[in-house]
């Protein structure tokens, strides 16, 4: 402690262990892939149109699970609503510096897109039944995806909550005293970028499991990939910069991890092959966003845990 | 508002007796670590090892002797939380549980913490955690319920040797900067006030006299509010969103051209 | 002194206690005259322990050594240039000390001795009924005497002679008959026991005088065999004792604090001793931030030596008649324990006061007050004593009452004794290891004993706590203060108060037709204190504030005319009083001091004489004439405390002196008591009149404190031929085993100590969880030399053995402790605190495994703090 390379060494671990490492996970991954799925109801075309579904049947669910896995961390789970709602004067309970306040927010935000798109997305998906609404009323939902103008601001506005939920969490934890994370402003850039690189892997996966690996929708999702992963190996050499001499928290079996875990085959394994393999159909295409999704989460395993065991 | 209370510890006074631990115990009704049957630690005689959610205040024991033993100091502190004037607890706390009083003391309402523990991992100190007992966080309240009935804090008054002395925080200041001098003037040029002015997160509402360099009673050379890194954080978090996004456009839209190619 | 006093002084020095960590609230003062002031705190200790943490000055020392460093400081300070030039001490020591008394030519002082004293010889005295004193050698005193015409002793053997030994054989009065005169007034009888005044030499030149004996004495005592014998680095030494000295004087006042690592030595009161010698002869008594304090174990145990719970003396420290000294009658023990000049020659109006509390209207000048109903002891009846005794089966049963001796010295051979019981009440807060001693102890647990075997009757009676009981406590101040309860007893938990009166009403009615002469005792003891409240008189509580009253005492005539204070007393019957120097307390049926509670103003240099009641008759600071010069002005502005006006003594606090007599008065030729003192005799408890450098009589190891080694020791005594003391009290018994001088098999010096987390034996604190996680296990504590030595890590198990026994603690292995050099080699030094036990919250291995029914002679107090052992990685 005496040589402690920074003064967040004199602070302790809040116990964020494997929930909200998970959340971090599941969270930025319901960002992604609604931000892709977006990104594609506005910019593909309609032959993309079940990635896009794809993303938004991933969003949702993983979204919900966002929100309970950060509910069972709290200490007293069922006050989970104090963050919405002020106890003793039950007025909203809104603090816009605090990243966790507004993350709470933007999980509620976030969570009625993507439940509004996940119905919009199985209104179009014609194998799914209808219990309980007509065709024609079922069929209403889909204006609530592009390219009608309500889906298209639906869709911005969910893209920019996820991508808010994809990020805010790295904010969250840079506005603390913890090592690591405060030594570097840089997280929420890392956990955006990575979100955005694991939901791709992930999509590519399902994609894969249908057996659309060769369409045009897989393709330009691999390139996306590629460019983020390549972001992703730059934002984690500027994080590891900027953390200076706090960079000694993860001179230990974390770094160790962060390499050989995160690093090497999360990134620059499947940059490189990737890139090698571009637009063929590989046969790694199954290992690849496997690695990139093991890597994604990883990264989030060393972040937390790092910390947490200073 | 009252005028602002709390501590000025001297640490030079300070015999270790750990009364101050216990009475805040007591009085705060907190359990002992494993019902008492806690471990020794093996690092000298501090057993409870650090401020949590059912220790309040904690005794530092810090043992510095030469290997001949020509130099030899015990220094001995007790911590608690310090009351931050800009407290970083408070700036984060989702839930509106941590409250900044007529005290200016910085306060945590058990019963509208949720336990999310970000306040913990704020803390420039390391004071809160969760009292496994009430499942919230918890930490010193400087004793809100005795104030408010006109009591000094239970810590305090157990404290035989004034090590820590309780009052407004112009006359501790005022006291704490002449024992300095006294020291000074004695020989002990090491001795000096932390947190006793502005320059720290606006003040620490309980400061202290040390003689040497504030690692080596554990406590941070240069604390920070955490939110030194909310602009900085969310500006590049955009802007790696933006990156994100320009990827993804790039690559949907080459595409389109790609597929428009003949 | 007392700790309030400590504020005013300029330097502390802390030795023989570890005043921080076991008086803390004490401490309090030490560090306010460190921060008001910049007063210097030295502390001697062999560790490095939280008082040494504020210290300014620590200086380690071998455990057992503090008579060897005293010794040193007295001679460097007789031999200083300041101490022989400025006039306050010669004044001081010349005027208020024995320093110019003359000695008998037959003394012979140990320096030139070996290392004993004149009159050593093999131990004779005792009763067969009792073979338990534990002496093999003593001494007779008659040469330690003052030179007079005639000699003699100074009349009184003071009750330090704990186990009534025969003192020095008498000559004068008392083998005439007292003067002839049986009955009140006793003053012919006090009269007929003056001797001649001592012969003196007030130049301080007679090489007889005790200021040369002191001297030669000393002079061995050097910084270099300071730091030979202690271990203390010379520099160290030399910077404490100059620190002492520049710290005394006219102006300014330097105290010590001891406690228990002064006492528990097979010379205890010695060390004691020694440290007042040199504080006379620095002019540190009676002087505000001057003096000694005696730093008391537990909340009332200087009221539990007032009204004594010690065996051999009564009420306000008479003796206790013993079978031992000429005490047939009440004229044989007068004569036999009064010192005719100075207070004490007003014994017999305490004695006779004290029957006739004890025996009210029975009590008769016919039958010499009742004072053959009395009860006499026949030797030590302290607790090792009594404690072998009940090993070797002569005690059927024991009343344990706030005690918890199954974890007491050599445990498992007191543990043996209680097996040896009929039976046993234990009367407690918890069940302790004592009370569960046949079910969990160590030999029942490993099957070495059988619980079956064990035919003690156990009875336990659950305790009131302290805050659920009325009465006073004394302080260590002498200070007694009334407490109010704060809660009733749960169930049928009752108060020690409660418990012994109804013992007592329930044997007086079971002795209530006895003829048996032994029994009449019984029969006649007053005993009637039934409380005043319906409800507390239904559970059969006694009256706090009868017992209170009954102490005070009041005309034996009209019981509503409390006495005002001891002058009142009377040797004819006419008063009544159970403790002589509590009178005064409760002066009037509605006033009573103990619960006066009005602190000075604050800033004025008061003893805050409405806070409570200081016996002897609310004076704070004793000997107080002694803060003034010999002509009655006060030393100087700064330590001004007592001074004469022109028609009376007055100041800060009570006078400790008769108020209108001058400074020039004289003593009368033939007077008694105060009468014999004159005008400058400050020390009016003694017959003298002064203090004594020098002990002609009281002490029954030696006139002049001298360092020995503790019965166990790992070194050859470095100053004299004598190893330890001639006359330490040893039980040989099996398992009681002591190892020889340097024993290679136990190499290492022990010491035994507290915490502040824990309290004695654990009872009090190992059963409470915020206490017990503060320090959760027993530990030993090692230099990293030694523990590298013996290959031990931190937090390893490591075994101790003794020659009594082996226990179990973890290491905490600590550079507070350091290896000595001790005559050329190196010695280390182990400590372990005591407070664990197999009963309790948390439990560990009871450390008084280790220990040795060993004693100092004088109060039969055990030698816990120096002796040898063993250690091995576990
Ligand atoms: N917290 C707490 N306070 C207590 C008690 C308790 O159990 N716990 N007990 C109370 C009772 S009953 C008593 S009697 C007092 C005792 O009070 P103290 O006498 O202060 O108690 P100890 O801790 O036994 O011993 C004090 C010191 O003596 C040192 N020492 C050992 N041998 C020697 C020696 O030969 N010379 C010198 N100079 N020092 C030596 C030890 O290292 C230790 O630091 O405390 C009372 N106060
Ligand atoms: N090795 C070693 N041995 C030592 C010492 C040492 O320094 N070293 N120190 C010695 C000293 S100084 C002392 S004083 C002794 C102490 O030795 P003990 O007196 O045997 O030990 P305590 O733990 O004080 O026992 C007091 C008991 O009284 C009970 N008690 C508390 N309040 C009340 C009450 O109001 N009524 C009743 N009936 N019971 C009550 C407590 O629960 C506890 O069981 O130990 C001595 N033994
Ligand atoms: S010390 Fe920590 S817990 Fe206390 S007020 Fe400051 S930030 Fe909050
Ligand atoms: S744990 Fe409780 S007090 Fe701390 S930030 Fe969360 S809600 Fe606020
Ligand atoms: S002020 Fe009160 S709550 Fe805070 S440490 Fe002191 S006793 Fe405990
Ligand atoms: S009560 Fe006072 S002296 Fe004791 S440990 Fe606490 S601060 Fe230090
Ligand atoms: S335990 Fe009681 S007697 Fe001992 S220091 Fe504390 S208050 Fe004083
Ligand atoms: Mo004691």
């Amino acid at each position: 402690m005496i040589d402690a390379p920074s003064s967040t060494w004199f602070t302790a671990g809040p116990h964020w262990h494997w929930l909200i490492v998970l959340y971090f996970f599941v969270g930025g991954l319901a960002g992604g892939c609604y931000f892709i799925a977006a990104l594609i109801d506005i910019l593909g075309r309609a032959e993309d149109r079940p990635i896009a579904r794809l993303g938004y049947y991933v969003a949702f669910p993983a979204v919900a699970l966002s929100g309970l896995l950060l509910t069972l961390d709290l200490s007293r789970p069922l006050r989970f609503w104090h963050m919405l709602i002020e106890r003793n004067t039950f007025a909203p309970m809104l603090k816009p510096w605090s990243p966790m306040s507004l993350g709470s927010w933007a999980l509620l935000v976030f969570g009625l897109f993507s439940f509004i798109s996940f119905l919009g997305a199985l209104a179009e998906d014609e194998r799914v039944r209808r219990p309980m609404l007509r065709r024609a009323q079922w069929s209403a939902f889909r204006a609530v995806r592009p390219p009608s103008p309500l889906g298209t601001i639906v869709a911005v506005l969910g893209g920019i909550a996820g991508m808010f939920v994809a990020g805010y969490t790295g904010v969250l934890l840079a506005v603390t005293n913890r090592p690591i994370w405060s030594d570097t402003p840089l997280l929420g850039m890392l956990f955006i970028v990575s979100a955005a690189s694991t939901s791709a892997a992930l999509l590519m996966l399902l994609a894969g499991r249908y057996g659309w690996e060769g369409s045009p929708g897989v393709a330009a999702l691999q390139r996306m990939d590629g460019i983020v992963l390549a972001l992703e190996l730059v934002v984690l050499i500027a994080v590891m910069v900027s953390l200076g001499p706090a960079l000694r928290g993860w001179l230990n079996v974390w770094g160790l991890v962060l390499l050989i875990g995160v690093i090497v085959p999360g990134v620059i394994v499947p940059l490189v092959l990737g890139w090698r393999h571009r637009g063929r159909r590989a046969a790694a295409f199954a290992l690849l966003p496997v690695l990139v999704l093991v890597g994604g989460f990883l990264l989030r395993v060393v972040v937390i845990f790092s910390s947490e065991s200073i | 508002m009252a005028e602002p209370m709390g501590f000025y510890t001297d640490t030079t006074v300070c015999i270790g007796c750990k009364a101050c631990e216990v009475a805040c115990k007591e009085w705060n009704q907190l359990p002992a670590a494993n019902g008492g049957a806690n471990t020794m630690s093996g690092d000298s005689y501090d057993n409870t090892r650090r401020l949590d959610g059912i220790h309040w205040r904690h005794v530092k024991f810090v043992e510095q002797f030469s290997e001949t033993r020509q130099d030899g100091r015990w220094l001995l502190m007790s911590d608690v939380c310090k009351h931050c004037v800009q407290a970083g607890c408070l700036e984060v706390c989702p839930t509106g549980a941590i409250i900044r009083t007529e005290f200016d003391t910085v306060v945590i309402q058990s019963n509208t913490c949720n336990g999310c523990r970000d306040c913990i991992a704020a803390c420039p100190f390391g004071v809160i955690d969760i009292n496994p007992v009430s499942g919230t966080a918890q930490k010193c309240t400087l004793c809100y319920d005795r104030l408010q009935n006109g009591l000094e804090p239970a810590c305090s008054k157990a404290c035989p040797t004034d090590s820590i002395q309780f009052g407004t925080i112009s006359e501790l200041r005022a006291r704490a900067q002449k024992r300095v001098e006294q020291l000074h003037q004695a020989g002990e040029s090491r001795a000096y006030l932390y947190g006793a002015d502005e320059k720290m997160l606006g003040g620490l509402n309980s400061f202290y006299l040390l003689v040497d360099r504030p690692e080596v009673y554990g406590l941070p050379p240069d604390p920070k509010l955490p939110s030194r890194h909310l602009q900085s954080g969310s500006v590049l978090t955009v802007l790696g969103a933006l990156m994100v996004g320009l990827a993804g456009v790039f690559s949907f839209r080459s595409r389109t051209s790609e597929e428009v190619r003949p | 002194m007392y700790p309030r006093s400590m504020r005013d002084s300029d330097c502390i020095v802390v030795m023989g206690s570890n005043m921080a960590e076991n008086h803390p609230v004490a401490f309090r003062w030490p560090m306010a005259a460190k921060v008001e002031h910049g007063a210097k705190i030295i502390h001697v200790d062999p560790r490095f322990t939280r008082t040494s943490a504020v210290a300014d000055i620590y200086a380690p020392v071998r455990a057992g050594s503090d008579i060897a460093f005293l010794g040193g400081v007295i001679n460097y300070v007789i031999n200083h240039q300041r101490w022989q030039t400025d006039p306050f001490f010669k004044t001081w020591v010349g005027t208020y000390t024995n320093a110019a008394t003359i000695i008998g030519d037959e003394y012979k002082d140990a320096e030139d001795n070996d290392g004993v004293f004149s009159g050593l010889m093999q131990h004779k005295a005792g009763v067969p009924e009792w073979p338990y004193n534990g002496f093999s050698s003593q001494y007779q005193n008659d040469s330690w005497q003052y030179a007079r015409t005639r000699i003699g002793d100074q009349g009184r053997v003071a009750s330090t002679a704990q186990s009534g030994e025969t003192p020095a054989a008498k000559s004068g009065p008392e083998a005439e008959g007292g003067g002839g005169r049986t009955g009140p007034p006793f003053d012919a009888l006090v009269h007929s026991l003056v001797k001649p005044r001592p012969q003196r030499d007030d130049t301080l030149q007679n090489p007889r005088c005790v200021f040369q004996i002191v001297k030669h004495h000393f002079s061995r005592y050097t910084p270099e065999m300071v730091e030979r014998t202690t271990g203390c680095p010379r520099d160290t030494f030399l910077k404490v004792a100059d620190t002492i000295l520049a710290n005394s004087g006219a102006d300014r006042t330097t105290s010590f604090a001891y406690a228990v690592a002064w006492t528990q030595h097979t010379n205890g009161p010695q060390i004691i001793g020694c440290c007042a010698l040199l504080q006379l002869l620095l002019g540190n008594f009676g002087r505000p931030g001057g003096g000694i304090m005696a730093l008391r174990g537990h909340a009332s145990i200087q009221g539990s030596t007032d009204v004594p719970t010690l065996y051999h003396s009564i009420h306000g420290y008479m003796a206790h008649p013993t079978a031992l000294k000429k005490h047939e009658t009440l004229a044989d023990y007068l004569i036999a324990e009064t010192v005719p000049t100075g207070y004490w020659g007003n014994m017999p109006k305490f004695m006779v006061s004290y029957l006739k509390s004890m025996y009210g209207d029975a009590a008769t000048v016919e039958n010499q007050f009742g004072y053959d109903w009395h009860p006499k002891i026949l030797g030590d009846h302290s607790h090792m004593p009594m404690f072998v005794a009940m090993n070797e089966g002569k005690v059927k049963g024991m009343l344990c009452i706030g005690q918890n001796p199954a974890t007491s010295l050599n445990a498992k051979l007191e543990r043996a004794a209680l097996q040896k019981l009929e039976w046993l009440v234990v009367k407690d807060n918890w069940l302790h290891e004592t009370a569960n001693f046949w079910k969990t102890s160590p030999e029942v647990q490993n099957g070495e004993v059988s619980a079956a075997d064990i035919k003690t009757e156990v009875f336990f009676f659950p305790a009131a706590q302290v805050a659920e009981t009325e009465g006073t406590f004394t302080n260590t101040q002498r200070m007694l203060q009334t407490h109010y309860k704060a809660a009733d007893a749960p169930g049928d938990c009752r108060t020690d108060v409660w418990f012994t009166y109804q013992l007592g009403k329930r044997l007086k009615k079971l002795y209530a037709d006895s003829q048996a002469p032994r029994d009449q005792g019984f029969k006649n003891t007053t005993f009637d204190y039934e409380h005043e409240d319906a409800k507390e008189r239904a559970i059969g509580e006694p009256s706090a504030i009868k017992l209170l009253k009954e102490m005070n005492g009041y005309q034996t005539a009209d019981p509503a005319r409390h006495l005002a204070g001891f002058g009142e007393l009377k040797d004819d019957g006419s008063t009544t009083c159970a403790s002589w120097i509590y009178s005064g307390v409760f002066p009037a049926p509605n006033r009573n001091l103990a619960a006066s509670k009005e602190p000075d103003p604050p800033g004025q240099p008061g003893a805050h004489l409405k806070w409570g009641f200081a016996w002897p008759a609310n004076r704070r600071l004793m000997y107080n004439r002694a803060s003034a010069d010999p002509s009655g002005k006060p030393w100087s502005e700064r330590k001004k405390w007592i001074w004469w006006d022109g028609s009376k003594w007055t100041g800060y606090d009570v006078p400790d002196f008769a108020l209108t007599k001058a400074p020039d008065a004289q003593a009368k030729p033939d007077g008694i008591a105060l009468d014999a003192l004159s005008g400058t005799d400050a020390f009016i408890m003694k017959g003298d009149g002064v203090a004594w450098l020098y002990v002609p009589t009281g002490l029954v190891d030696g006139p002049l404190p001298t360092q020995y080694e503790a019965a166990e020791s790992p070194v050859r005594n470095p100053l004299y031929k004598q190893q330890s003391s001639p006359v330490f009290k040893y039980w040989q018994k099996d398992g009681n085993a002591l190892a020889g001088v340097g024993d290679a098999q136990f190499p290492y010096v022990i010491t035994t100590y507290r915490l502040t987390e824990h309290y004695l034996s654990g009872a009090m604190s190992r059963w409470l969880p915020t206490l017990a996680e503060l320090m959760p296990e027993l530990f030993i504590e090692i230099s990293p030399e030694l523990a590298q030595e013996k290959g031990i890590d931190n937090l390893d198990w490591v075994r101790v053995a003794t020659p009594r026994g082996q226990i179990r603690a973890k290491a905490l292995v600590t550079r507070r402790l350091r290896p000595l050099q001790i005559d050329g080699r190196t010695l280390h030094q182990v400590g372990m605190p005591w407070h664990w036990g197999y009963e309790g919250v948390v439990r560990g291995d009871v450390v008084n495994e280790l220990t040795a029914l060993v004693g100092d002679p004088n109060v039969s107090i055990h030698e816990g703090k120096a002796f040898v052992c063993n250690i091995e990685k576990a």
